[in-house]
């Protein structure tokens, strides 16, 4: 890796840089979801969608597996933001 | 060179116990079939938290004394915040319900402090004015879960655990003596004199390995979490405990406002239980009621943003207590599962009680009621 591209943020909403997630692959990560339990990439506003390919792509990259090998991460509802008001009310009459 | 002891279970339970061993000096392998945290430690709610009467009392308050020791010790921080938990009563019925139980748990010697509306508003300003008041648990707090759980695997593994995720446990080889000697996992034999099954909601499954039945079954809990705020919240904020349901329907689904902000600033919101076996997936009623219980209490919650919602299980038995034991049936075979709601605040109690068993020291607690035969054994009439 190219000295520049460690403070390359990955995750912008959680502020997660290139370096941090290849630590965590270092510390044993093999999936786009244990990178998120050790570094909280994806886990902010945008749930992922900004950063989890690019997060798939340094896991192949850095543990040798091939793209498409690799788990791809969990998907949770609601799939963008939405107003705790609207959620208390959805489905409702 | 084998293993002293083998912990089966990658949550915060079975790493807290591969970090006690280790640090009793035992030569520790953990097996987890997953990633670690990739259960129920990964989607549960924040609380460490007290549990009223019993030989749970004990349990959480002996195992909140123990995080604060240990928290500043481990290698990844696990954001413990001694915020305390607050009761709050919407009714005139539920206030005189939380001074019932401020009498009876001050008798009992548990620090608590029953608040009338104002002071429930100096503490936590953005609680709903029709709060009436409240039940203040000050030794109570949250964690962050996950990282809870790196901390005491890393901390294990400086004290010279071994852990291997990705290899489950495929059997336990029982001697002509009932002697624990081996575990396997697909075609490699690991020799042990130890095993401690720490598997949570899956602990069935290896106990049946050495012909034991624990009787346990998963309850699926939601959560909400919001975005990011500025910090708004500093106690845990419920209604009811998890033994208490507000309301109950024919699937066994209870409800109740739990609402805690974490020191990212996510606001997590629960808390429901349901006896649906091994489904996990989200139940959009659940998340409406849910929702819709907490706004009654946290009404400025309304403007904010839901960005994700998520069901994990909590092993639960029929007593709600867990199981920590050695069963007399099978020598060098530990139990430490069962924690239902409560495995965040008592894992490293229980990690305590299994390395003072497994070593043969004195425990810290009786274990009479935490024993597998209580579920068992025929009382004497």
């Amino acid at each position: 890796m190219a000295e520049a591209d460690k403070d390359l943020l990955i995750c912008r909403c959680e502020e997660v840089t290139q370096g941090e997630i290849e630590a965590a692959i270092r510390e044993g990560a093999r999936s786009v979801n244990e990178v998120k339990r050790w570094t909280r990439a994806g886990m902010g506003l945008c749930q992922g969608k900004t950063c989890r390919r690019l997060v798939e792509r340094i896991v192949a990259q850095e543990t040798g597996q091939k793209p498409e090998e690799i788990q791809p991460s969990t998907h949770r509802p609601p799939t963008r933001p939405i107003e705790l008001e609207v959620l208390a009310t959805l489905g409702e009459d | 060179m084998s293993p002293d002891v083998v912990v089966i279970g990658g949550g915060i339970v079975g790493t807290s116990c591969a970090f006690f061993l280790s640090g009793a000096g035992l030569k520790v392998l953990l097996l987890e079939r997953g990633a670690l945290a990739s259960g129920t430690s990964s989607a549960c709610q924040n609380g460490v938290a007290h549990v009223d009467d019993g030989i749970g009392r004990l349990l959480t308050m002996a195992s909140t004394r123990l995080w604060k020791t240990i928290a500043p010790q481990l290698p990844v921080d696990p954001e413990l915040d001694g915020t305390g938990h607050l009761f709050l009563a919407i009714t005139e019925q539920r206030m005189q319900e939380l001074q019932r139980t401020a009498r009876l748990l001050d008798d009992a010697g548990m620090p608590c402090d029953m608040l009338d509306a104002q002071e429930v508003r100096e503490r936590e300003p953005h609680v709903s004015p029709a709060v009436l008041g409240g039940l203040f648990f000050p030794e109570d707090g949250k964690l962050q879960p996950i990282q809870a759980t790196f901390g005491f695997a890393k901390a294990a593994q400086v004290r010279g655990a071994e852990l291997r995720t990705g290899t489950q446990a495929t059997g336990i080889e029982v001697g002509p003596a009932g002697d624990v000697l081996a575990v396997r996992t697909g075609n490699e034999r690991i020799p042990t004199g130890a095993v401690v099954d720490a598997a949570g909601v899956w602990s069935g499954s290896i106990a049946r390995m050495v012909g034991l039945d624990v009787p346990l079954i998963p309850r699926k809990g939601h959560i909400v979490v919001t975005e990011q705020l500025p910090h708004m919240l500093d106690a845990t904020l419920l209604e009811v405990t998890a033994f208490e349901p507000v309301s109950e329907d024919a699937t066994g689904l209870v409800l109740g406002m739990c609402v805690a902000q974490t020191r990212s600033g996510n606001v997590l919101i629960g808390t429901s239980r349901q006896v649906v076996g091994f489904d996990c997936s989200v139940d959009g009623n659940v998340v409406r009621q849910m929702t819709e219980r907490c706004l009654r209490f946290v009404p400025e919650l309304r403007y904010v943003h839901a960005i994700r919602s998520y069901a994990g299980l909590r092993p639960q038995t029929p007593d709600y207590m867990p199981i920590i034991d050695a069963p007399e049936q099978v020598k060098g075979f530990f139990i430490a599962a069962g924690h239902g709601g409560e495995g965040i605040t008592m894992a490293p109690i229980t990690g305590k009680l299994i390395s003072q068993m497994v070593t043969g020291q004195p425990t810290d607690l009786p274990l009479r009621d935490l024993a597998l035969s209580r579920f068992t054994t025929v009382p004497q009439a």
